[in-house]
């Protein structure tokens, strides 16, 4: 293993400095004797020089029976650079709420180090867990040693992406439901799913256990679960007391003045909430988090919708589920994923999302397919413009 | 049902097989046709999900991307 | 041979709990910061969890990870997780682990920090350490943002609330950065080079038709060959078409860029969860440091730092002054790519006489 890793003075400017450097990362690995980061080191000192990537499109790479987890990737500088020819990745399905333990990290690393590039992320974008640079012919070997190990991949392609949630009740007084629990029943539910793409495009859920939203599941899953609660905030009004002595916060204006409902008033020493007027924002639990929570009859509110850019525009997921019980087995969520999946699974077109999808047939007749009820709850307005689609009875 | 997944999998094999070079498949391309092909009463897309899934192990056909998922003749290296 | 193994998903998580996660398990009562970095989560039953955690640039060598997985050891019982935002959380019940743990996270070069009101870590997606349609690096970005913004991670600065930054290298924005205080995004500003020797063999000419939003693309020959072209003034530089056909590249050195977008958010506290909004259209790269786009996203925090109310986030504050304010405040040119033109662009349009003085 002598080695001896590249030169890159362009990269090296970004070994400085107090932020922990993904050159340095790349730099610990080719040190190891990880030839694919010396060459990784080379290409990428090629591109800071001329501003434009080396790497090809995708290609037909995969372990055997699935159609997602992997992701084709060659160099275009094959001779230069012959150890980052192929440079695959492997998205392997991370545990819910990214938990692990020591032992079950080293032993990922073992298998990393004898098969691929020792380089990882933890973790990609859609949650999982990231294993970046190996050549074809070790992507048999490295998932024969995941699943031994009881890791398998995770999505990619037109598939169910893989599912990700918050921490939610492993650690969050504010998860209004079990995310932990529903992200891993929905992964195990919708395995084929996953493994096997079969969908216009990319279906992608995220659990969040509360409106504060820490894994952005509104603005980037097609399937948005979102806790929320129906009854009352609970107050415990003596920690209300203690705020208000404590000094910290000045609840009268960072709380009662901040609720976007205008549903609070506070006399100095007790709070009161107008819970029917409440919009359940989180802002003042978050502000007073001794004295405020959720209430007792919790569950989330189920959004559709949220996509990127590409194609027809960036998209926020839109309530279809004003309130559902986040109870195992989820039979409600995996039926009304279902009904999702088979229409637009039958008349969604090629690379369209399922919220541009129910954009182009309308929010209406899509409810209608899927046999959902409308409600006032789903729209900011009843719709200003009189051009209506009326379909009349035959009697009629 | 009366259709085999093993029927409907040679079907979509040939269907692969005609298209190869000219247009890529996806999954739903092939459940849609083989509906039409066999009948609603002789296959539906449970079946069709199977047969996929034999042609995918059976190594016939494989998974790639390009832009999307599409079902393919595997590459001749 | 042992039997080919498929489908088993991922490991059940139980696994992978401390034990007092184990025990408290849907009964926490609350949490405080109790340092820089450092929370404190109290359950029902009395019992407390600390997490302290740290910065990582997401691309971590398994050397790294063997080394966490050591100091995991040696304080938190083997414990850690990571959030949604790359840090790593070393999770210990036993309070006077606390300290030594951030000095040791400290020294390796893996800072403590990235809570309560100031920035924490980026999320960014591969650029040119893997991509293929990247516009800019990635982590060449983030790392230089990141020193520059991190005494407002580890604490020594705070913010008047949350401000969220994320980093996408191209408009497919695998990252989804839409919705950020800060999305800083990869820009193509060229049509696709059309490979006419390789599209008729690597792509389907009606899918790569089909594939663009403003039907700039038709099937046409070319010196013989069966291939498409584009209509230039109608391409708005999305590369969708690169995205179903590898002979359409849009990648370019000397006018590919980095464009910045404020004030968007997702979590529901006070205001909507919002989109974020153009602030610089176009930034050219500048390897290795890319200092314009440094300089420009300080001037932004700085500005915003000085002027917004506390729980005020960018896109609340912004809400409240008004965009001729923020243009004036910051400094930044208002341009007309500043003004939207695609699907949905009249909803921006002032229709009213609310517009704020600048």
């Amino acid at each position: 293993m002598a080695t001896k890793v590249r030169e890159t003075p362009m990269l090296d400017e970004l070994t400085k400095g107090p932020w922990p450097s993904f050159v340095r990362e790349i730099k610990k690995s080719a040190e190891d004797g990880k030839e694919a980061a010396n060459d990784l080191l080379g290409v990428l000192e090629r591109s800071y020089h001329e501003k434009i990537g080396h790497w090809k499109h995708g290609g037909i790479v995969g372990v055997m029976g699935y159609g997602g987890g992997v992701i084709g990737r060659y160099n275009d500088l094959p001779e230069e650079f012959p150890h980052v020819a192929h440079f695959h990745t492997l998205r392997v399905n991370q545990p819910s709420g990214w938990f692990y333990t020591s032992d079950i990290l080293r032993k990922i690393c073992d298998i990393w180090d004898k098969h691929g590039s020792g380089i990882t992320n933890f973790h990609g974008s859609t949650g999982d867990m990231v294993l970046l640079g190996c050549r074809t012919e070790a992507l048999e070997p490295v998932f024969a040693e995941l699943t031994e190990l009881g890791f398998d991949l995770g999505g990619s392609g037109s598939d169910m992406r893989t599912p990700s949630c918050c921490c939610g009740k492993a650690r969050c007084e504010w998860a209004c439901y079990d995310t932990m629990n529903a992200c891993y029943d929905i992964t195990m539910h919708f395995q084929d799913e996953l493994h096997r793409p079969a969908f216009p495009y990319k279906y992608k859920f995220k659990f969040a256990g509360c409106g504060n939203d820490c894994v952005a599941s509104i603005a980037r899953s097609d399937c948005a679960v979102i806790g929320t609660w129906k009854d009352d905030i609970q107050i415990d009004q003596a920690a209300v007391a203690e705020y208000a002595k404590g000094g910290g916060i000045d609840i009268q204006k960072h709380v009662v003045e901040r609720c976007p409902a205008g549903c609070m008033s506070f006399d100095g020493s007790k709070l009161e909430i107008n819970n029917d007027d409440c919009m359940k924002c989180m802002h003042c639990i978050n502000a007073l988090p001794k004295a405020l929570a959720p209430g007792k009859e919790r569950g989330a509110t189920i959004l559709i919708g949220a996509k990127a850019p590409i194609i027809g525009g960036a998209l926020l997921s839109s309530v279809f589920v004003p309130f559902l019980e986040m109870e195992p087995p989820y039979e409600d969520l995996k039926e009304l994923t279902e009904a999702i999946w088979d229409l637009w699974g039958e008349h969604g077109k090629n690379r369209e999302r399922v919220g541009e999808f129910i954009q182009r047939i309308g929010l209406g007749n899509f409810l209608e397919q899927i046999g959902l009820e409308p409600t006032p709850e789903m729209v900011v307005h009843p719709r200003t413009n009189p051009y209506i689609f009326f379909e009349l009875d035959e009697e009629e | 049902m009366s259709a085999s997944v093993e029927d409907v999998a040679n079907a979509m094999y040939e269907m692969v097989k005609e298209y190869h070079g000219k247009k890529n498949l996806k999954a739903l391309d092939l459940t849609k046709a083989m509906i039409q092909k066999f009948g609603e009463d002789q296959v539906d897309k449970k079946l069709c999900k199977q047969a996929i899934r034999q042609l995918i192990d059976s190594g016939k056909c494989t998974y790639s991307y390009v832009g999307g998922s599409y079902i393919v003749l595997p590459p001749e290296s | 041979m042992a039997e080919r193994k498929t489908d088993i998903g991922p490991p059940h998580y139980e696994q992978f709990l401390p034990p007092v996660i184990k025990k408290n398990y849907g009964k926490w009562k609350y949490h405080e910061i109790v340092r820089p970095g450092v929370l404190m989560h109290v359950a029902e039953s009395g019992d407390k969890l600390f997490s302290v955690r740290a910065a990582t640039p997401r691309l971590a060598s398994t050397k790294t990870l063997r080394m966490f997985a050591d100091i995991a050891e040696e304080y938190c019982g083997g414990h850690l997780r990571w959030t949604s935002r790359n840090n790593v959380e070393f999770l210990t019940d036993n309070e006077s682990n606390v300290e030594p743990l951030v000095e040791r996270l400290n020294k390796e070069g893996y800072p403590v920090g990235g809570t309560g009101p100031g920035i924490t870590n980026i999320v960014h997606t591969q650029g040119w350490v893997h991509c293929h349609s990247a516009a800019s690096d990635a982590s060449g970005v983030v790392k230089s943002v990141m020193d520059e913004m991190f005494p407002y991670y580890n604490g020594e600065k705070k913010l008047p609330a949350k401000l969220r930054i994320a980093f996408a290298c191209c408009l497919n924005m695998c990252g989804a950065v839409h919705c950020s205080d800060i999305a800083i995004l990869g820009v193509h500003r060229k049509p696709p080079d059309v490979k006419h020797d390789i599209m008729k063999a690597q792509c389907e000419i009606p899918s790569t038709v089909a594939a663009c939003p403003t039907g700039a693309i038709r099937p046409a020959t070319v010196d013989g060959k069966q291939s498409v072209e584009v209509i230039e003034e109608q391409c708005m530089f999305c590369a969708n078409c690169f995205s179903v056909c590898p002979a359409m590249p849009l990648n370019r050195p000397d006018t590919d860029g980095i464009s910045i977008w404020v004030g968007g958010k997702v979590s529901q506290a006070r205001s909507e969860p919002k989109f974020s909004k153009l602030a610089v259209p176009y930034i050219p790269n500048e390897p290795p440091r890319w200092p314009t786009v440094v300089n420009t996203v300080k001037k932004i925090v700085e500005t915003y730092a000085a002027n917004a109310r506390p729980w005020e986030r960018m896109g609340e504050w912004i809400d409240r002054i008004g965009w001729p304010r923020f243009f004036k405040l910051t400094g930044l040119p208002f341009t007309k790519y500043h003004i939207d033109d695609f699907t949905h662009a009249g909803e921006t349009f002032q229709r009213s006489l609310h517009f704020k003085r600048a």
